[in-house]
């Protein structure tokens, strides 16, 4: 039997980059909060400039929680889905914005509206086939106050391109309109990147730095970046990096309203019989608690977080909490982003010195991104940003990536080549604008469970037309900059079949205003259970030709405020 | 009431779990941060003879000698001495690859062990003698019918071949606290100075080979000792 808690005003399930977010505007609008986390606190000690730790070992990333769950996945309903071997998040307090790059871009506000857009710019033609997607239930300039909180709060580096409408081309000129200027200069360049700058200028391009949620100063009593190159799944040894854990929770803690449950597992989402959630049951040290609550901000990872709704099922909810028309886990998808053959790589003749740095230090064109150009007779919506950075590690650098074929691969004469070229590529993002589908869903896995017999969830990815076309179109673009930089080989950018499990996972609990098309409403709240609310990528029915996180970390934000200024409604 | 799985499933072994804390968040004071900062800074200007050597994980041999021998031969073909330098032996990646079987690649023990006896039986076949006491040219013949997986008696040479091969890199251009990349042979060769707590804008200058650092992570960590 669970030992019965005290009450309290809110429970929010999961202190990574939504919760961790989540709980500052509910503590200072004097709600008691406490925030159940599957993980615990880490601290620099843990963080090494190590590739074998941090990269072939995984043992930032490494979340003994999500290890235990790991989805399986299949390209069609004709197959049996098979588990993945390992799954791409962490737990921990601050959870996947510990080792995450942390670029933090504010999505366009045509990635707002894409359905209506569309129909207005190019018909309907232009839709792609068995696309479910629907204007978000929300436009650019309803977040923009929230992506302000977000980037003073948290802490983004970066350079405006656009401040009430007037453009600066030293930012990004495609921006949306924002209300003032970063709080922070972007990260530090270099030389290959003010190299880059200047290449893409003179093919027209308007290149800018990328924004980033990494100190470029010192900032809020932390110090500012280092570049030492050991970003990339690994967590800041200076607490550069505005990893919630460090930003938000001890701002939320020092409010004395916020309790943190650390290496806490929650079950269920409990209800009662008129569908309201009454809170949650978890485990913790071998013991089962309930911890009752007024309300629940259901704030886990994409994958947990559907999962954790059809479970939660009950008398009300015999599909799962906030089911009852059959959406949760419909509208999911991975971002088109990073993935073998979306990329693209490039070998310079000559030594870039792009060793150290930092992933987020990167020069970023817009200009094949979102709807920035015509589109008429491509074939395709959206487009992606282009995004060349810096931080090699010796042995991923020696292996050489797509350029390994250039030499025999062992022997002295693969010795000479890597000796001469090792430091000389350097890597490109092409992520892209990614819609959801009728042919890709998460549901449960009919076979495969955790180790508690729940069932892990299950990922269905049918193919598209739309993305791969979007992602090469982008990507013949960061060809022509690398090679016009200097490049004398270029790998990767066919447009890839897209993720298996994606570090960017989107949808599933889609936001909306019609409760067949969506689970929660345009606030983040269940349109069945009125006091769940869901924050997360889960709730995003697109993704935008860039990183997510900020979006869902102002949504989060969005959906605590609200919660705050509706209290009693929502509670009652 | 729920099972709790802890106590039967560990998903990463117990020396590798983060360690329980009290549930406060770290609070460092200002001033111990800037101080940090400013040594991290400073650490990555001193000359080299001020840093010291880098010291090796402490993880047993698991590899049987015979076993070690052919692996040995085996890294030194994948990145042989020759005149830009020494290579994968010198390094130590044989050392390295006998360690990480003893801890985290622990799973892959039997597998490795399988294939390098069935190496060493492809050259008694073709040569009648043992792998590592062929001449040169010989034993890079076999590994070019390993990589190619035309290797008879020997179904999943290919895959042996990948495997080792992957390790090899790892083991010649990890940090030398693994026990390979040794005097940082590897480093050196491919031009990567070192790990640092900080970069300077100079150390990301384009169009020269930077000067080794010879700097392990593991000797700039005053904090703590390893992990």
């Amino acid at each position: 039997m669970a030992t019965k808690l005290r009450e309290t005003d809110v429970v929010v399930i999961g202190l990574g980059g939504a919760g961790g977010v989540a709980v500052l505007p509910l503590t200072r609008g004097g709600l008691k909060v406490v925030g159940i986390e599957a993980g615990t606190w880490m601290t620099p000690a843990d963080f090494h400039a190590d590739e074998i730790y941090n990269n072939v070992r995984s043992l930032v990333t490494t979340g003994n929680k999500v290890s235990r769950e790991v989805p399986t996945f299949r390209t069609s309903p004709n197959d049996v889905a098979r588990q993945v071997a390992r799954h791409p998040m962490m737990n921990a307090v601050g959870g996947t914005t510990i080792h995450y790059h942390a670029q933090s871009w504010r999505l366009n506000p045509w990635d707002f509206r894409i359905r209506s857009a569309t129909l207005e710019r190019y018909g309907a033609k232009y839709l792609p086939e068995g696309s479910t997607v629907e204007d978000w239930p929300l436009s650019y300039d309803d977040l923009e106050p929230y992506y302000d909180h977000i980037e003073y709060e948290v802490g983004v580096s970066g350079k405006a391109g656009n401040i009430k409408g007037v453009i600066d081309p030293a930012g990004n000129i495609f921006e949306g309109p924002r209300q003032r200027e970063y709080p922070m200069p972007p990260l530090r360049s270099c030389d290959y990147l003010d190299h880059m700058d200047k290449v893409a200028r003179s093919l027209g391009l308007h290149p800018y730095r990328g924004p980033a949620a990494i100190n470029s100063t010192v900032y809020q009593n932390r110090a500012g970046c280092a570049y030492h190159g050991y970003c990339d799944r690994g967590g800041c040894h200076m607490r550069a990096k505005n990893s919630t854990d460090v930003s938000i929770i001890p701002k939320a803690m020092a409010t004395k309203r916020l309790t943190v449950v650390d290496n806490a597992v929650v079950r269920r989402i409990e209800s009662d019989n008129v569908g309201k959630v009454t809170g949650v049951t978890y485990l913790r040290g071998g013991k089962e608690f309930f911890q009752p609550a007024r309300a629940v901000l259901l704030g886990a990872y994409t994958y947990e977080n559907i999962r954790l709704l059809l479970l939660s099922k009950s008398r009300f909810y015999p599909d799962g909490l906030g089911n009852k028309r059959g959406q949760v886990g419909k509208h999911y998808f991975g971002h088109w982003e990073a993935q073998a053959g979306t990329s693209v790589s490039a070998l310079f003749p000559t030594d870039l010195n792009i060793w150290y740095g930092a992933l987020a230090q990167g020069v970023m064109v817009d200009d094949l991104a979102d709807d920035n150009f015509d589109h008429g007779g491509l074939g395709f919506i959206g487009g992606a940003s282009l995004h060349a950075y810096t931080e090699k590690h010796p042995i991923g650098a020696a292996a050489m990536g797509g350029f390994g074929r250039m030499s025999k691969r062992w022997g002295s004469e693969w010795k000479a080549f890597i000796k001469e070229n090792a430091g000389r590529s350097a890597p490109a993002y092409v992520q892209t604008t990614t819609l959801p589908y009728e042919n890709t869903w998460a549901d449960l896995d009919p076979t495969v469970k955790d180790p508690y017999g729940d069932p892990v969830l299950r990922i269905t990815s049918g193919p598209k037309q739309n993305e791969p076309r979007a992602a090469a179109h982008a990507a013949a673009k960061m060809i022509e900059w690398f090679k016009a930089a200097g490049a004398i080989a270029t790998t990767g950018g066919q447009g890839g079949t897209g993720p298996v499990l994606s570090t960017h996972a989107h949808g599933g609990t889609r936001m909306g205003r019609d409760p067949n098309t969506s689970v929660v409403d345009p606030w983040g709240f269940s349109h069945d259970a009125r006091n769940l609310g869901v924050i997360g990528g889960s709730v995003m029915g697109t993704a935008g030709a860039r990183n997510p996180t900020q979006t869902w970390q102002a949504l989060a934000w969005r959906t605590a405020q609200h919660l705050v200024d509706s209290w009693n409604d929502i509670t009652a | 009431m729920f099972e709790d799985p802890d106590d039967r499933m560990p998903a990463v072994p117990a020396s590798q779990l983060p360690v329980a804390r009290e549930t406060e968040p770290p609070q460092p004071e200002r001033r111990v941060l800037l101080r940090s900062a400013l040594a991290a800074s400073m650490l990555s200007l001193l000359p080299l003879e001020m840093r010291q050597a880098a010291h090796a994980v402490d993880a047993p041999s698991v590899l049987a000698a015979e076993l070690l021998t052919i692996l040995d031969a085996f890294v030194d073909r994948i990145i042989p001495a020759d005149q830009n330098g020494p290579g994968a032996r010198a390094a130590g990646a044989a050392i390295y690859i006998d360690r990480s079987l003893g801890d985290w690649n622990a799973g892959e023990l039997e597998t490795l062990s399988v294939g390098l006896r069935a190496l060493d039986a492809l050259a008694r076949r073709r040569f009648s003698a043992g792998f590592a006491t062929l001449p040169d040219a010989q034993k890079d013949e076999l590994l070019t019918v390993m990589e190619a997986g035309q290797a008879e008696s020997f179904a999943n040479a290919q895959q042996i071949f990948n495997r080792l091969h992957r390790l090899t890199l790892e083991g010649t251009f990890s940090d030398p606290y693994y026990g390979g990349n040794r005097n940082f042979i590897g480093w050196d060769l491919i031009g990567y100075p070192g790990a640092v707590l900080a970069s300077t804008p100079e150390m990301q200058r384009m169009g020269h080979r930077l000067a080794p650092l010879h700097t392990s992570a593991y000797t700039l960590k005053h904090e703590h000792d390893g992990h």
